[in-house]
């Protein structure tokens, strides 16, 4: 009994201690005042959620869901067009084009090695597009896999649960220094730390929502008609954690983002000569007073990607608890 | 920034509502220190110099002359023999008064000052000459001076008259002033207190006050000091300050007078405001940023690759726009007043993509090559994305591998680099032989570039063992090195960059050694 | 009580073996060493070798991590490699300076968070309602590093009214009137996220509270409506901000790392890319271990705070 009593507080609890801006109220099984009494209330949310799964399409499509989809949409857009809003190549360096301030033919300014700022931008969201679209989902799976491991196999739960909280003690940052200190600036040790960070995550989202859902009646009936572990698994414990999973993969999709551009910022990311947001950035803080349109302009790209899967998920997270 | 039209006080009254900044109405920091005053024309005793810099002290480090704490600290705490003006290796007085030369190159009388002492009281001897070199050239030390080869070659110092050393050698020492201006005197006492930091005894004209790691080093007026009058200053004290734009920040808001490491960009910025700052450009004490090249990696074994790699460098935009104008190209590694500068040699493999591009086509085929550079200093990584470029425009293609300090020095006295790498070099400023038997890269015997051969071997040898390092014939010798290094070309040189100094203009008498020590023996402050 | 604590401290201690062990590993495999990066790039093979035999790094890895965490519980840190002296004075140097403006953007967080939340959740006007929110929403989602380039970019750029990095060169204690303006900045950074997230917490806690029928018969029998959001919904919101304060304060250290970086600010951060960069492994394994240590603790006292103040979680703990 005391791991379900541990869970509605745990994994809520655990959530927003990575980086900062993880919202509790937005997190699955979420820490609204009601949720960190009595743990039946989560599961009775989820089970509604299934049978209204539709509308949760409808809460992208107004409000701050809206919002949140169309700065994602909008700045994904801007990543793939790149080519074409730009006349200049990414790594290109043009010739006497020298740390010119912002002007209409380089509307962020050019920097110390020619290249145009406002081009590097734009083809540096593709490295945060690679990120949050591929390593994501690779921690989210390996996460889930974990987590479902943990409540099925009793041994193996003590074991996962540590190497979670193991994980989750380093701060991320931290943990992105040591990495790349082994493997060497570059795309791999961004991954490795994303990969890395979002496995406890969602091994503690999935382990948790097995376990409660397991007491549920309707879970109990299937058990007791000889229903297979994996069918009950597949059937009823999968659909109702996908609205969490959700929730918690357009978080981690926002602390991808933070992570990938904080790690170039620091100067253990992406490699020169390829763009990244980070980079950009960083290189442009030694020239505030001068060009600022530099830090300006990639700052906003950052933060509109950030704030718009935030958005996503707080438009999906806050419809649950209706 | 200062003229932004609302006075900053009428600004901070508005503000002053707002909680933490009421704060700042007390006193800002910012405006602190006041607003620099033009330096008067007499030197005035007295004040505390505050310095920036952004390297911490690492105590047996002291004899690699390696970062910026230590150059400090040899400069204000200790004292060479000789010392070379700083734009010549003409040897002058320091704590050796004169000196004497035998016929045959293989020994060395020095006259010492008998009016020095130690910061502890003791006087200064022929046995502390002995005790310097000897430890200078000592292997217990965690870092050796790089000199290390010439101060083995010093096989014995008679002591017999306290204010007299005769140095005896192995073999004729063509650059044994570059190791007396480089071996600092050091007090056989407290040896062992150098080596945690704990104290450093030397002669000159500050005394060390105390360390804090991380954060300061402190220093005070050495009363018993030498040169009557000297220093100005009571006391130095530096704080380490690891990030180079809060270095410059320090500087523009007057919390210190004098700052090293910072940016070219910022040393450029600064610099305009003429009525606030002073630039100090270290002739005489410079670097080379080069582009090495490992010899036997695939492709780079052939010399017209090296040749193509150093037709296709654009080095004027790099001295330019990295750099910031300061410095200037070289296929050699000697500065302009190097006895061993030849202007038409120079000219060997200006920037020419043509000749580059035929190069490459007789090669055919090539693999891409690891580029190697430090991510300590910015100017890496800008000057190695340069030379990409350019090698790109002429079809030779390099993928870049920034790797942190240490990973660069292991691959570097490994030998490890997989392709080519840039970094900064030393020590063509002095004698021109020091260059190749002590300065890594170039070192006959064992460089990184993995590259022999015996004529290159024979030609250093023979430039070292002249007696006289400034003689026509070591000069003719030092012609024959700068062809091999023409032709082998295992080192595309880029340009020599001297190093730059900023310092309010409260600050006047500041000055340097060729090793880029601190000197302000005769500096004060307004 | 006891017996909660007492029952959560082992995995507490397992946890930290695990993180020694995953550290102790880590360290050595970074490329590049010790030696080698002591001896400088003139050093021959042999002054190499009697650097690792003086290091003891030409011991066994398990013999060395024995010797290691031995030291370690005994209190022993033992000494850096490159500066020479005890680690234990230069881990407190950085680390305090990291404790100040941790603690100062804590405080700072709390602060506003106290204020902003109580108005949110009881102001009926809807274009405050709405500001409030947009405000919040983005500064939950302001990374620290853009949040911090944004503001040397006012305060100190377009309006330099303060200094834009580092600490007060005469030390933290000298003058607290200077020390307080170097803070503002990088606390202010650091405090934003945690302090959105704490308001918007405490706003919906305090109006759920507010919606409880207890708020209807108090309000029924004349109580006043201030006395009823401080007296009563403050305190049963109490518990779980009291966690929601804790699990922050963790994820504190680790934004501090950044933002130290912005703000050139001396403390655990830079002294770990520094000791990384030298390959100083024992100064590198205290730090990691220590900031471990600490996101454990501060998760331990927020679990007992968490008992404390909600008997549900204590009595259901107990069964």
């Amino acid at each position: 009994m005391t791991d379900t009593v541990q869970t509605p507080t745990r994994p809520a609890a655990d959530a927003p201690t990575a980086p900062e801006q993880q919202l509790p109220t937005a997190t699955p099984a979420a820490a609204t005042p009601a949720a960190a009494g009595p743990a039946s209330v989560t599961p009775a949310e989820d089970v509604a959620a299934v049978a209204t799964a539709p509308r949760r399409r409808r809460v992208l499509l107004h409000g701050r869901g809206l919002f949140g989809l169309l700065l994602v949409g909008g700045i994904l857009l801007l990543g793939l067009f790149a080519p074409l809003l730009t006349p200049y190549g990414p790594t290109e360096q043009i010739p006497g084009a020298n740390l010119l301030p912002a002007s209409g033919r380089h509307l962020f300014g050019t920097d110390e090695v020619n290249r145009d700022v406002l081009t590097r931008a734009l083809y540096g969201i593709r490295v945060d597009v690679l990120v949050v679209f591929v390593a994501v989902p690779l921690g989210a799976l390996l996460g889930t896999a974990a987590g479902t491991l943990a409540a099925l196999i009793r041994p193996a739960d003590v074991a996962v649960q540590r190497i979670f909280d193991v994980i989750l003690a380093f701060p991320p940052i931290i943990l992105a220094i040591g990495v790349t200190a082994i493997l060497g600036a570059g795309i791999t040790p961004i991954f490795v730390v994303v990969v890395a960070v979002e496995i406890p995550y969602f091994g503690r989202l999935l382990r948790s929502s097995i376990l409660t859902l397991r007491e549920l009646p309707f879970v109990e009936a299937a058990e007791a008609i000889g229903a297979s572990r994996w069918w009950i698994l597949r059937r009823h414990i999968l659909p109702n954690s996908a609205e969490p999973l959700f929730v918690q993969l357009a978080l981690s999709m926002s602390i991808a983002v933070f992570l990938e551009s904080a790690m170039s910022f620091l100067g253990i990311g992406v490699r020169p000569p390829e763009p990244s947001l980070g980079t950009i950035i960083a290189d442009a803080v030694s020239d505030l007073d001068t060009a600022p349109m530099q830090a300006v302009g990639p700052l906003l790209l950052v933060t509109g990607f950030v704030l718009g899967f935030q958005l996503i998920a707080q438009a999906v997270g806050a419809r649950r608890r209706i | 920034m200062e003229n932004n039209g609302i006075s900053r006080r009428s600004l901070l009254a508005g503000l002053g509502a707002g909680g933490a900044l009421l704060l700042a109405a007390c006193s800002s920091a910012v405006d602190e220190a006041g607003s620099g005053a033009s330096a008067g024309p007499t030197p005035k005793a007295g004040g505390t110099l505050k310095v920036a810099i952004p390297d911490d002290l690492i105590p047996k480090n002291l004899f690699t002359n390696s970062n910026t704490a230590i150059t400090a600290l040899i400069g204000l705490v200790y004292e060479s023999l000789t010392r070379y003006p700083n734009d010549s290796i003409e040897p002058k007085p320091r704590l050796a008064k004169s000196w004497t030369a035998s016929a045959d190159g293989l020994s060395l009388t020095l006259q010492l000052r008998d009016d020095v002492v130690f910061h502890s009281g003791r006087a200064f001897t022929s046995k502390d000459v002995e005790f310097s070199i000897k430890a200078y050239a000592d292997a217990s030390w965690h870092a050796q001076g790089q000199l290390q080869s010439t101060a083995k070659a010093v096989t014995s110092v008679d002591t017999t008259d306290p204010h007299q050393a005769v140095l005896h050698f192995a073999h004729p020492l063509g650059n044994i002033f570059d190791l007396l201006d480089t071996v600092f005197i050091i007090d056989s006492e407290t040896v062992e207190d150098i080596k945690t930091g704990k104290g450093f005894v030397g002669t000159g004209p500050f005394t060390f006050k105390s360390w804090t790691p991380n954060s300061s080093l402190v220093f005070e007026k050495n009363p018993k000091y030498w040169q009557p009058g000297r220093p100005y200053l009571d006391g130095v004290r530096i704080g380490i300050v690891p990030d180079t734009n809060a270095i410059a920040a320090q500087l523009k808001s007057g919390q210190v007078d004098f700052a090293e490491g910072v940016s070219p960009r910022d040393i450029e910025e600064l610099s305009k405001d003429a009525k606030k700052f002073n630039k100090t450009t270290l002739a005489g004490a410079e670097q080379q940023i080069y582009v090495g090249t490992n010899v036997t990696a695939p492709a780079l074994g052939d010399v017209r690759l090296r040749q193509a790699i150093a037709y296709a460098i654009d080095r004027d935009r790099i001295i330019s726009e990295v750099f910031r104008g300061n410095g200037y190209a070289t296929n050699l590694p000697w500065p302009k007043y190097s006895v061993a500068y030849d202007a038409e040699k120079n000219k060997r493999y200006a920037y020419n993509q043509a000749k580059a591009k035929e190069l490459v086509a007789q090669i055919g085929t090539l693999p891409t090559i690891p580029y190697t550079y430090n991510t300590a200093l910015p100017v890496y990584a800008a000057t190695a994305q340069i030379v990409q470029a350019n090698l790109a425009a002429v079809g030779i293609k390099v993928e870049l591998e920034p790797v942190d300090a240490a990973t660069f020095v292991k691959q570097l006295i490994g030998a490890e680099f997989k392709g080519i790498w840039t970094t900064f070099h030393s020590w063509a400023q002095y004698t021109p032989s020091t260059l190749v038997v002590s300065a890594y890269p170039f070192n006959a015997l064992h460089n990184a570039s993995h590259f022999t051969s015996d004529d290159y071997t024979s030609a250093s040898q023979a430039a070292w063992k002249q007696p006289d390092g400034r003689s026509d014939a070591a000069i003719a010798e030092y012609a024959k090195v700068s062809d091999e290094l023409l032709e082998a070309l295992f080192l595309v040189e880029i340009g020599v960059i001297p190093f730059q100094w900023v310092s309010s203009t409260r600050l006047s008498g500041l000055s340097y050694t060729k090793r880029w020590e601190l000197d302000v023996t005769n500096a004060y402050l307004a | 009580m006891l017996r909660y604590l007492v029952r959560r401290v082992p995995s507490a201690v397992l946890v930290l073996f695990l993180a020694s062990v995953l550290i102790f590993a880590i360290i050595r495999l970074i490329p590049g060493d010790p030696a080698t990066s002591l001896a400088g790039s003139d050093a021959s093979p042999e002054a190499v070798a009697a650097i690792r035999h003086d290091l003891g790094l030409d011991q066994s890895v398990p013999s060395q991590y024995l010797s290691w965490i031995g030291n370690v519980l005994t209190l022993d840190f033992g000494q850096s490699y490159s500066v020479g002296g005890e680690i234990t004075s230069l881990v407190a140097d950085g680390f305090g300076n990291t404790v100040i403006l941790t603690l100062s953007a804590l405080l700072l967080a709390i602060l506003i968070a106290a204020v902003v939340g109580p108005i949110w959740a009881t102001t009926r006007n809807h274009w405050l309602e709405s500001a409030i929110t947009v405000v919040n929403t983005i500064s939950v989602a302001l990374p620290t590093f853009v949040s911090g380039v944004l503001l040397v970019l006012l305060l100190t750029v377009i309006f330099p009214v303060l200094p834009s990095a580092g600490i007060p060169p005469d030390g933290m204690f000298a003058r607290l009137d200077i020390t307080a303006q170097y803070l503002v900045l990088p606390a202010l950074c650091l405090a934003l996220p945690v302090s959105a997230v704490l308001s918007r917490f405490l706003a919906e806690t305090l109006r759920t509270e507010l919606r409880q029928p207890y708020v209807l018969t108090a309000t029924a029998l004349g109580v006043p409506r201030r006395r009823l959001l401080l007296r009563y919904a403050m305190r049963n919101a109490l518990p779980t901000t009291v966690t929601v304060i804790g699990l922050q304060a963790g994820s504190l250290l680790g934004g501090a790392v950044l933002v130290e970086a912005i703000f050139a600010w001396p403390g655990i951060g830079q002294l770990i890319e520094q000791a990384i960069g030298r390959r100083d492994y024992p100064v590198v394994q205290v730090l990691l271990l220590l900031s471990v240590f600490i996101f454990v603790v501060i998760q331990l006292l927020t679990d007992v705070v968490h008992a404390l103040l909600d008997p549900r979680v204590r009595i259901g703990g107990a069964q």
